[in-house]
């Protein structure tokens, strides 16, 4: 069975159409990167997968998304209980205003969880996944802002692992990274999709092709293709991925 | 070949003369700001010693120091900014977190700004009616004070929106996605990111309401009063008044220009002063969360 | 944490070791098709030249793969680079096997002519100059390299003596033609394994040493 399943997505902000007719379906425990040039929907796709847009005022939306065949628009789905289980990174680092250890342990709390001895060990634990632990274990009540950008975004990352998701979302999460902080967050990408499924929006394509098991290509809102990286990359079925991925675009 | 060195010249040129037109500018700008200062320090230096702001007013306003209305005004910022305040940063939160954008929004949006397009005057006009007669408190420091938190209650409102706005809506996001409320994103997140710039706006304000003279014409400002207030129900003296009645209405105008100056060198010290602490204090929690 | 990119590269190392060994047992059965009496066993021939085809398919693979999907540079960029050309001369190296089993079929008095002309100590050296390369690439191992550049130039030059008097026999005994035609062949196709083996010690030298010495006699020259 699929992780994540939509069906036939339109998605509009007021009388824009940002999405035609999506459909895409991913497995559990892979990697799915959603590619295209700006504009193209993924980023929106993306965001509906934890119903992010619904923070935006006036938008509309069709079609379905099952996570674990259970309809995450449907009327009696809680969207604090999906977000919970599915998680985000976004582009810009964004560690709260907090300690490193209450970045971690917020979700933590915010969700009615008091236990200190549970804090403690989930906020280790996460840190220990994102491969942080021993660049900040002395410095856990340290404000997050002191950390590097790459180290930032791990621990962003920590942060979503915190409250136990099964997917994780991630947009474009090292765009803003230098390339030695960008190849740990791919090695650590590649090292949690073990236990998670993970869809990833990026700009580059050399990153889908390294950390990625499918991908989707995005144009004008509609999704052209999506088959396993290797295809994409090596033998694309239509034309416009081609173009895309030969970099030999409009 | 010569034809391009000379555009290259011409455009040298014309970049030389553009530069120099701004930087004549910008130090006109700065050289007026300081001619008016000069002018007040120099004229207003003489009378500044510790009696001046120590010592009641004496003979006729033309002697002694201006104490009570330095208290007075103090008293008055405390009270507005107590007042404006938490009214402002919620409404504010109110406005940016909670309401959807539509027309209600852009409507109440609108009225902010025209409130604070409204004069002084008006509304110390609004002030006495309400807060002196309908209200009944007389004239006095609650009277006074809520006219000014009034009159400062839009820019308290703007500035916060203004701060709200900047936090990059990814923390919103981030908070949202770990299934945080709205309230504990606003509270735990957005706030204390964005609380280095309210705190400034606020400051800022502060400046504004201590220098007011209209709002507290008809609810607080007595003429001549040489003793401090014992509570917000009392009239008081301040600042920007006392500068008014000295410098036009004295017993002896003649007599008492020196301490016209002095009282508002004063003045623009105060105003000074929180300005210095609204960037301190905005240096001091910028760098606690800092942005990168 | 291994990358992706390690894991892929160590999978096309195994690889290239395992269809190295399957060449180095079809030269095993050259040499004895050459050498003794009649061939052993011909299905089992063909099955490991199938194997080796498709190990030779799935290295391709692998490696179009890494390339589309890793940029790898570097050491990385070489070792890839030299897989593909090192698993092409193999699988030339198991088809030149077969074309050697192929033509000793063909050859009558093996004994008399094998005897005469010093084949044995030829094939001998093609059968060890393969497992040298086999060992070269596992161990990358510079000095192996110019062991088998030296075992290539020996090889070279008995054969082509050899070649000689073969034509010398088959001059002055006709009947001997067919079977000397056909040694000759085999010869070729010895020698051309050699050749083979060659290439790949030029491909691990590139790898190890990022300079190419393909058509360069850098060894002859010594």
């Amino acid at each position: 069975m699929h992780k994540i399943e939509s069906k036939n997505v339109n998605f509009y902000y007021g009388e824009n159409q940002a999405l035609h007719d999506i459909s895409l379906s991913m497995k559990t425990n892979t990697v799915t990167a959603l590619i295209g040039p700006s504009g193209c929907g993924k980023s929106t796709y993306l965001r509906l997968l934890n119903r992010m847009n619904d923070l935006i005022d006036n938008t509309q939306m069709s079609g379905s998304i099952l996570i674990d065949g259970n309809d995450i628009y449907a009327k009696n789905t809680n969207v604090d209980d999906l977000r919970k289980n599915v998680g985000m990174v976004f582009q810009k680092p964004n560690p709260f205003p907090k300690t490193i250890y209450e970045n971690v342990a917020y979700g933590l709390r915010v969700n009615g969880i008091t236990d200190k001895k549970l804090i403690e060990e989930r906020v280790i634990t996460s840190i220990e996944q994102v491969a942080l632990w021993d660049e900040v274990k002395d410095k856990l009540k340290k404000s997050a802002f002191e950390l590097s950008g790459g180290q930032q975004q791990r621990l962003c990352i920590a942060r979503a692992l915190a409250i136990k998701p099964s997917v994780l979302l991630m947009d474009e999460p090292t765009s803003a990274l230098d390339p030695i902080s960008t190849s740990k967050i791919e090695e650590l990408i590649y090292e949690l999709k073990n236990k998670y499924t993970i869809v990833i929006v990026t700009h580059n394509m050399q990153q889908a092709g390294r950390i990625s098991d499918t991908t989707a290509f995005f144009y004008m809102g509609e999704l052209i293709e999506h088959d396993t990286t290797k295809t994409i990359f090596t033998k694309p079925a239509i034309k416009q991925t081609e173009d895309y991925i030969t970099g030999r675009f409009g | 070949m010569t034809k391009e060195i000379r555009l290259a010249k011409k455009k040298r040129r014309n970049q030389k003369i553009a530069f120099g037109l701004f930087s004549l500018i910008s130090y006109a700008v700065v050289a007026i700001l300081f001619v008016i200062l000069a002018f007040i320090v120099i004229k207003g230096i003489g009378v500044i010693s510790w009696e001046f702001i120590s010592a009641m007013p004496s003979n006729g306003m033309t002697e002694g120091g201006i104490y009570p209305a330095i208290i007075g005004t103090l008293c008055l910022v405390l009270v507005s900014m107590v007042f404006a305040f938490p009214v402002g940063v919620l409404a504010a939160i109110y406005m940016n977190e909670y309401v959807k954008e539509g027309w209600p929004k852009k409507i109440i949006k609108q009225m902010t700004n025209n409130l604070a397009g409204v004069p002084s005057i008006v509304f110390g006009l609004f002030g006495m009616s309400l807060f002196v007669n309908k209200m009944g408190f007389g004239d006095s420091i609650l009277a006074g004070g809520l006219t000014l938190g009034l009159l400062v209650l839009p820019i308290v409102i703007r500035t916060t929106e203004e701060s709200l706005k900047a936090v990059d809506d990814t923390f919103r996001q981030a908070s949202f996605g770990l299934g945080a409320s709205k309230w504990e994103t606003t509270s735990k997140i957005v706030f204390p990111i964005a609380f280095p710039n309210i705190i400034t706006g606020l400051i800022l304000s502060i400046g504004r309401v201590s220098g007011e003279t209209a709002p507290i014409l008809f609810t607080v400002a007595a003429y001549f009063l040489p003793k401090l207030p014992t509570s917000i129900f009392d009239q008081a003296m301040a600042l920007p008044y006392h500068l008014y009645v000295i410098a036009t209405s004295g017993t002896n105008i003649e007599a008492s220009r020196a301490m016209a100056y002095g009282t508002a060198l004063i003045l623009i010290i105060i105003v000074l002063i929180s300005n210095l602490l609204a960037n301190a204090l905005r240096k001091y929690y910028g760098k606690k969360v800092k942005m990168n | 944490m291994a990358s992706y990119l390690e894991t892929e590269l160590g999978k096309l190392r195994s690889i290239i070791l395992k269809i190295g060994k399957l060449a180095e047992g079809q030269v095993a059965e050259a040499v004895k098709a050459l050498l003794s009496e009649p061939v052993a066993e011909g299905r089992e021939v063909k099955k490991t030249e199938n194997k080796i085809d498709k190990l030779d398919v799935k290295i391709d693979d692998i490696c179009q793969s890494v390339f589309a999907l890793q940029q790898p540079v570097a050491s990385d960029l070489r070792f890839i680079m030299s897989a593909m050309q090192i698993s092409n001369e193999i699988e030339r190296i198991g088809d030149l096997a077969v074309s050697v089993i192929k033509a000793s079929k063909n050859i009558k008095e093996k004994h008399e002519l094998i005897s005469k002309f010093n084949i044995a100590e030829i094939a001998r050296e093609v059968e060890s100059i393969t497992i040298k390369t086999n060992e070269c690439f596992q161990d990358m191992d510079e000095t192996t390299i110019e062991e088998i550049f030296v075992l290539n130039n020996s090889i070279k030059s008995k054969s082509v003596t050899a070649i000689e008097e073969i034509i010398g026999e088959m001059k002055s005994h006709s009947k001997t033609v067919g079977s000397g035609t056909n040694l000759i062949i085999a010869l070729k196709h010895m020698e051309r394994i050699a050749d083979h083996n060659s290439n790949i010690a030029e491909s691990v030298y590139f790898m190890i040493n990022a300079k190419t010495i393909k058509h360069e006699r850098l060894f002859d020259k010594k």
